[in-house]
């Protein structure tokens, strides 16, 4: 997934190794985070889909936890918990937020 | 004066819909399906005071657009004339999500009324809503209720009749996006406005107007705003330049943005308490260890209620139509009408009770998954299945279907409809008959110990199993890699907290699935027991090779048997006698016919005759089997004593290897015809039906073929090994 990275993702990561990336994919959101929907690429299906749940630019949602084998996440967004699929969470771009 | 009003209840999923349906309309409620989709329609009736409501149950959907077959059906309802009013249940908890559709239903200016739903979870969370505002800005009237305490229902009552005395006079809602993007609405509107007709024209503009700016499919292809691209295009231009960002998104975040601002207004939180329990308990139920044990453990406990605990009703239901069989038997002589009778008590009476002997396992199959639905678990167990199921190019929800198999596919098939995505269902409904059913457990049960020594027979019954998995998962596999090929649909499913389920919306998902069961698949599985029967008993033999009469008088005169002895011998000539019968019926002679054709995979005729009858039901495999050994019919369940001599026979006259083909041939081939029934119905097509019967038997013809040319030539299990 390394070469699908955004910019963004890819300067904060030269910036240095220990720090972590302040923008990735949401993908890559580590479990217990919390982060800022930044902007959806455009390979992503089902936008619409998406969008109607809340998932746009601005919305701030929590990564919940990994379904084993991979595959799905679990975020929560808006009070409510979603599960979407691994693919198209690679396609979101999110910035993390500073732990509280 | 009493009037009809069509009432539609709108909501998205997991908001407590179905709970208020069933407050309102009690029993009085009918289940369907929308013609060409596998979504559910659901109406039913009320009286509110003098008049009389007709409830209509939509889909539960997050928007009014098209990304889902829910969504459509959803939309082609609500645009529809005459509806009188639109009743939203929203879940007050979550007021900024699921606001977003009620702003969608308010652009259509039909007459609203929101409930606000699930308002003791919201008081939880210490949400507090300034109602005066949020009725204002919605234009309707607000109820807040608790739909599981039934708490609410009379004040929802009350305000339904009241906004049904103001359905000419109702307020509009206000609700704006900003500056340009009102604009660009209100010039769309001005060229969309001279192409209304009258079927659209209960509509206002301005929804068509934000939906071709969303570029709603369903509404982009509308005919009456063909050739307004152009205009729609330079709209969405102009306003995207400006706010950098897709159109499929643009609209939804305007949404959102107009809401949240709505929800700062009127909506304060006291406090900040989410959903804490939920939480907790998902922290082990949705763990990456724990999870998976868990759910074979949950799934364990259902396949033992299903089974299990429903042997009793079962039983009762068999000894239930045995007594009517042995009352018709009593008042109706032999010597009357014979073929009547016997149609009567062997096609009717055994095949609508070979039906109706599945009902206790549906009910309660059904009242374990709505315990589970309801709850909340299920979203989670497909959740933690998801990534081993994928494997298989099926999906989470597949699974519980699937295990289901084992015990019966009928109820089985039933579960999948919580697969929403279609082609997956319709693959986990084709690859199900693999899945080798308790009717195949009784053919296993007769032949493994009749070919194989004890200490292969676990082994080959493992095997046998395993066989059905395999095939089933690769066949899942080739399906959707051909037939079904395509980019999946976008996955997205919400977990919602964990809830009590109610009593009442349990109980009435069980009757509904009980009555259809019934319905559907009662009167074809009825049609084809009769012919059936008619194949299995005629023609009637009239003259025997031999006098039969004869020698059972012969032994019972004979005084050197003892009488145990004379019944036994007199049994043995009565069982030659129906091995004659059953040689010259159609379906013997079918046997016979296609004999040549079943050769290359092992079979006789017998076994030929046995596998067609097997098609009434897995087990009649055994006793056909039986009565053309001459050792009469062989109950499943019969003594060991009385299979073993049956054992004893076959061992003689065919091969372990001939033995494993049968099972493998009836493990394969087309399922009973109660599951082609069930499977015609979920997929709402002949075709379809026939096509996986032809695919099954093909599957099963080759595979056994190869199987038995291989095992002949390397000669394994062309002799009993000990």
């Amino acid at each position: 997934m390394s070469d699908k990275k955004s910019p963004a993702a890819k300067a904060g990561a030269s910036a240095g190794a220990a720090t972590i990336p302040r923008d990735c994919s949401l993908a890559e959101l580590p479990v217990g985070r919390s982060a800022v929907i930044v902007s959806m690429k455009p390979g992503l299906r089902g936008k619409k889909k998406f969008a109607d749940v809340g998932l746009v630019p601005g919305t701030l949602l929590e990564m919940e936890a990994h379904a084993p084998f991979g595959g799905l996440l679990r975020i929560k967004v808006m009070d409510s918990s979603l599960s979407i699929h691994r693919d198209d969470a690679a396609n979101i771009v999110v910035r993390m937020q500073e732990l509280p | 004066m009493s009037r009809k009003y069509r009432i539609v209840l709108a909501g998205n999923p997991n908001c407590g819909k179905t709970t208020i349906f069933n407050c309102l309309t009690g029993a009085r409620q009918h289940v369907g399906n929308y013609p060409g989709v596998t979504v559910e329609s659901k109406t039913g009736e009320f009286m509110l005071g003098e008049d009389e409501i007709e409830l209509i149950d939509i889909p539960g959907v997050y928007s009014l657009s098209s990304s889902s077959p829910e969504e459509g059906v959803a939309f082609e309802e609500l645009t529809k004339p005459g509806i009188d009013l639109i009743m939203n249940v929203v879940d007050s908890s979550i007021p900024q999500r699921s606001l977003y559709l009620s702003t969608q239903l308010a652009e259509l200016h039909i007459p609203m009324l929101l409930v606000f739903n699930m308002s003791d979870e919201a008081k939880k969370k210490g949400l507090k809503f300034d109602i005066k505002k949020l009725q204002s800005y919605f234009g309707c009237s607000i109820v807040q209720t608790v739909g599981s305490r039934g708490d609410g229902v009379d004040k929802l009552k009350d305000a339904l009749a009241e906004s049904l005395l103001h359905l000419e006079d109702h307020d509009v809602p206000k609700l704006t996006y900003g500056a340009d993007v009102d604009d660009a609405i209100h010039e769309l509107e001005e060229w969309i406005e001279p192409a209304m007709t009258d079927r659209v024209r209960h509509i206002p503009a301005r929804f068509f107007a934000i939906k071709l700016l969303e570029k709603d499919t369903c509404v982009m292809r509308m005919p009456e705003f063909q050739g307004l691209d152009a205009i729609i295009d330079a709209q969405i231009t102009h306003l995207y330049a400006r706010h950098a960002i897709t159109a499929e998104t643009f609209m939804a975040d305007c949404r959102y943005a107009m809401i949240s601002g709505a929800c700062r207004d009127a909506i304060s939180f006291t406090q900040e308490r989410r959903r804490e329990i939920s939480d907790k308990i998902d922290a082990v139920v949705t763990n990456q260890w724990v999870g998976l044990p868990l759910f074979f453990a949950v799934m364990y406990l259902m396949f033992w209620f299903t089974f299990t605990c429903a042997a009793p009703m079962t039983d009762g239901i068999d000894w239930l139509f045995g007594w009517i069989q042995g009352l018709i038997e009593r008042f109706w002589s032999p010597d009357v009408q014979p073929v009547l009778r016997s149609l009567l008590i062997d096609g009717v009476i055994h095949g609508v009770g070979g039906v109706v002997v599945f009902l206790p396992n549906i009910l309660f199959l059904f009242l374990a998954i709505a315990f589970l639905e309801d709850t909340g678990y299920m979203a989670r167990a497909a959740f933690v299945m998801d990534g081993i199921m994928r494997k298989f190019d099926l999906q989470g929800k597949s699974f519980v279907p699937l295990v289901l198999g084992f015990g019966c596919n009928v109820p089985a098939i039933m579960a999948t409809r919580s697969i929403e995505s279609e082609r997956d269902r319709r693959t986990t409904i084709l690859v199900l008959p693999l899945m080798s059913c308790g009717a195949r457990l009784p053919i296993y049960v007769l032949l493994v110990p009749a070919f194989f020594a004890v200490k292969y027979q676990a082994f080959v019954m493992f095997l046998i199993y395993a066989i059905g998995v395999v095939f089933a998962m690769a066949a899942a596999r080739i399906l959707k890699s051909t037939l079904f090929k395509g980019d999946g649909e976008v996955y997205l499913m919400e977990l919602p907290p964990y809830r009590v389920p109610t009593a009442k919306s349990i109980l009435l998902h069980m009757w509904d699935r009980g009555v259809m069961y019934l319905k559907k698949a009662g009167t074809i599985i009825l049609g084809v027991s009769v012919l059936l029967f008619i194949a299995n008993n005629f023609p009637e033999k009239q003259k025997y090779d031999v006098d039969y009469g004869a020698q059972i008088m012969a032994v019972a005169a004979d005084t050197s048997l003892s009488p145990a002895e004379q019944a036994a011998a007199a049994r043995r000539i009565e069982n030659l006698k129906r091995a004659e019968e059953a040689e010259y019926t159609i379906s013997g002679r079918v046997g016979k016919f296609l004999e040549p054709a079943f050769r290359p995979i092992g079979f006789d005729w017998r076994v030929t005759t046995a596998a067609i009858g097997a098609l009434a039901a897995k087990e009649v495999f055994v006793s056909q089997l039986g009565i053309l050994y001459a050792e009469g019919e062989v109950a499943e369940d019969a003594p060991d004593d009385e299979q073993e001599s049956l054992r004893q026979q076959l061992r003689r006259a065919y091969t372990p290897l001939q033995g494993f083909c049968m099972m493998l041939f009836c493990l394969l081939s087309i399922p009973c015809l109660a599951t082609l029934a069930i499977i015609r119905r979920e997929l709402n097509s002949w075709k379809w039906m026939f096509l996986e019967a032809a695919g099954l038997f093909a599957l099963a013809y080759v595979t056994t073929f190869i199987v038995y040319q291989i095992g002949l030539l390397l000669k394994i299990g062309t002799n009993y090994l000990a």
